[in-house]
């Protein structure tokens, strides 16, 4: 029997058979496959079989392997395709997926997002509205709308995108760049209508929420469970509702539609889309909060900007309460005595005062002259407080020195004055002026002021890196707040003459990188030590 | 005769007040602290009172405010050597504040002021 078919020959030529493409040259050698491949589906084969004489089992058995095969090779065929088709899908939502886990600006997020949906590239969707709950959880409210207005519009943007041959990524990036805003305005008067009380537990959109799946609404004209208005709104009568849910959290809704294509979404759609609304509610979600969490911290600086000019503030403010605080005290104690000097002054023109009078007034200008003195010997050395000259200096014979000084004053006063200075004392590193000044204001202090006072110690000793100066006297313990107080400059317990002159002790100290302490003595009494380096410091200077 | 209290801690300002009033025609005493000026107060009573506000450890608003209500008959002048003391509510309570000054007159001006109103 002759056959048209060239499917019995092995190693047959380009001219033989019609069939064999360029590229598939490896069936010239291999008669299994390209009987497989070529010849079950040839139309000579299957007139070949034809021409097999009916009696002959071999013809039917064939007939029935081939349409056998035909089938099978038919499934697995559309298999491969729907499997190519999820391994794009798989490889679109990890790029998604990509995008969304790093992304913290919502912008950003949902440009993605919408992209995704209404791209050819992504799930081909012809429009796309995203609703999110307000802060307050009381309301959905329209966000964003993507896509075309009307079918002149889709054919021109569908025209771009597919001249452009961006990928995903590319369309999505060039959407949050220089679409996103005009979207939003786009769509504005739809998402207006959009808003929904999430109290309203008939709306569809709260349905979806509460049951927690997509709902696909057909027919939504003539729906009785889609609100009139909305079905308006929207103009079509078929769209799908996702909600965007991330832990337990309801963020929102997203519609989508084939406003243009009336193309129906198919149940795989919806699948789809519900897989991907899962990373996008999470993302929504995460880069809503850091957009919260950016503005609480961006109000914390501004408060702590705030705080920081308000404490400036207080700083300036205390140094200028300070410098009214000096100024009023150096005023009052000017003004006291040249009230009296005047006042004598006049009382002595006249011309009714007494010899004996007149000498007590000229004793009172005296006293007063000899007061507006004090105050301006202490207001220089306030002065020379500021700028102190450094060297090292024996602290005993700075206490000799000054004690001596002080002798005819002691006398006066009736104490007896001991000293108690360290043989093996180590030079000081000191201003010796100052510490002068210090040490003969404490005993004058202790001297003039102190009740109960008949002895005073000057005492010197040495400690490891340090060297003391202390005063003891075994009057009256001072209390704490009195202690506080004689180390406070202008305070209103003393003339200025001390209440300058122990607070410029503590000045002058802390300038040495020293300290000054006043406390109580054990066996009765008051002790003033001031502690001095015996090396030099850079930072006393 | 007007009687004059002075309470201030300078000797030297209680002793020029005290002539200088005294020569006015005034009769007056003088404290140097507070507890003097009570125990005077105790002894006598006084048309005015002259009060400085900074009295060593003590503050003369402290017996302005017990004077105000303990003697009401009574005017209280306040002399300081501050100025800022105008402004302190406290010492509104005063019925006159002079500024302390080697002329008199302002104080003595004061003096007579309060004391006519007084007779009114």
């Amino acid at each position: 029997m002759e056959f048209e078919c060239c499917w019995f020959n092995s190693g047959r030529s380009p001219l033989e058979c019609p069939n064999i493409e360029e590229g598939e040259e490896y069936l010239y050698t291999s008669q299994r496959k390209r009987l497989v491949e070529k010849c079950l589906t040839c139309p000579s084969f299957r007139r070949d079989l034809e021409r097999i004489p009916e009696d002959n089992e071999l013809r039917h058995i064939v007939s029935i392997l081939r349409e056998e095969y035909l089938e099978q090779r038919g499934h697995l065929n559309s298999l491969s395709a729907f499997l190519s088709s999820k391994s794009r899908e798989i490889k679109f939502l990890h790029e998604l997926s990509m995008v969304l886990q790093t992304s913290m600006d919502l912008d950003e997020v949902l440009s993605v997002a919408m992209t995704a949906i209404t791209s050819g590239k992504g799930f081909g969707m012809n429009r796309a509205f995203l609703l999110m709950t307000d802060p307050e959880r009381r309301y959905l409210r329209g966000h964003i709308g993507v896509g075309p207005r009307n079918y002149e519009e889709a054919w021109q943007i569908w025209d771009e995108v597919d001249r452009s041959n961006f990928s995903l990524a590319e369309l999505s990036r060039q959407f949050y760049k220089s679409k996103l805003s005009s979207e939003k305005a786009k769509f504005q008067d739809i998402l207006e209508h959009l808003t929904v009380p999430l109290h309203d537990g008939t709306h569809i959109f709260n349905r979806a929420l509460r049951e927690r799946r997509p709902i696909l609404v057909e027919n939504a004209f003539q729906n009785p469970e889609v609100d009139p208005v909305l079905a308006s709104t929207l103009g079509v009568d078929h769209f799908l509702v996702m909600p965007l849910i991330s832990r337990n959290r309801s963020i929102g809704i997203l519609l989508t539609d084939n406003f243009v294509t009336n193309k129906l979404i198919t149940p795989r759609d919806m699948q789809s889309l519900q897989t991907f609304a899962f990373p996008v509610a999470f993302a929504i979600e995460r880069a809503s909060l850091y957009e919260r969490l950016h503005e609480e911290v961006e109000k914390q600086v501004q408060a702590n900007q705030k705080l920081q000019e308000q404490q400036e503030l207080i700083v300036r403010m205390e140094k200028m309460a300070v410098v009214g605080r000096i100024t009023a005290t150096i005023a009052h104690s000017i003004r006291n005595p040249l009230a009296a000097i005047g006042g004598y002054a006049r009382a002595l023109l006249k011309s009714s005062a007494t010899l004996e009078q007149k000498r007590e007034y000229l004793e009172n200008i005296v006293v007063e002259a000899g007061h507006l003195d004090e105050v301006l010997h202490e207001v220089l050395s306030y002065s020379d407080s500021l700028h102190p000259v450094m060297d090292y200096w024996d602290l005993n014979q700075l206490a000799l020195a000054v004690t001596s000084e002080l002798k005819p004053l002691l006398r006066e006063r009736d104490i007896t004055l001991d000293l108690n200075l360290d043989a093996d004392l180590p030079a000081a590193w000191l201003d010796y002026k100052q510490i002068s000044y210090c040490l003969r204001t404490i005993v004058n202090h202790v001297a003039t002021n102190q009740p109960q006072v008949d002895r005073i110690e000057v005492q010197t000793s040495r400690g490891h890196d340090t060297v003391t100066l202390c005063v003891n006297d075994n009057g009256l313990a001072l209390t704490g707040e009195l202690k506080k107080a004689l180390t406070t400059p202008f305070t209103a317990i003393e003339k200025l003459g001390m209440g300058i002159g122990l607070p410029l002790c503590k000045v002058i100290l802390e300038r040495h990188g020293c300290s000054f302490v006043i406390e109580d003595r054990p066996e009765g009494g008051n002790r003033y030590c001031i502690v001095l380096q015996h090396k030099k410091e850079e930072k006393t200077l | 005769m007007t009687r004059i209290l002075i309470v201030d801690d300078e000797a030297s300002i209680r002793l020029l007040y005290s002539q200088e009033l005294t020569d006015e025609g005034y009769e007056v005493d003088a404290a140097g602290t507070i507890a003097e000026a009570l125990a005077l107060l105790k002894e006598k009573s006084y048309d005015v009172a002259l009060l400085d506000i900074k009295l060593k450890n003590e503050s003369g608003l402290d017996l302005l405010q017990q004077l105000v209500k303990e003697r009401h008959d009574m005017s209280v002048i306040l002399s300081t050597a501050f100025s800022c003391y105008r402004d302190d509510f406290s010492a509104w309570l005063a019925d006159g504040y002079v500024v302390k000054s080697s002329d008199m007159q302002e104080l003595k001006d004061e003096i007579k002021r309060l004391l006519e109103r007084k007779a009114r």
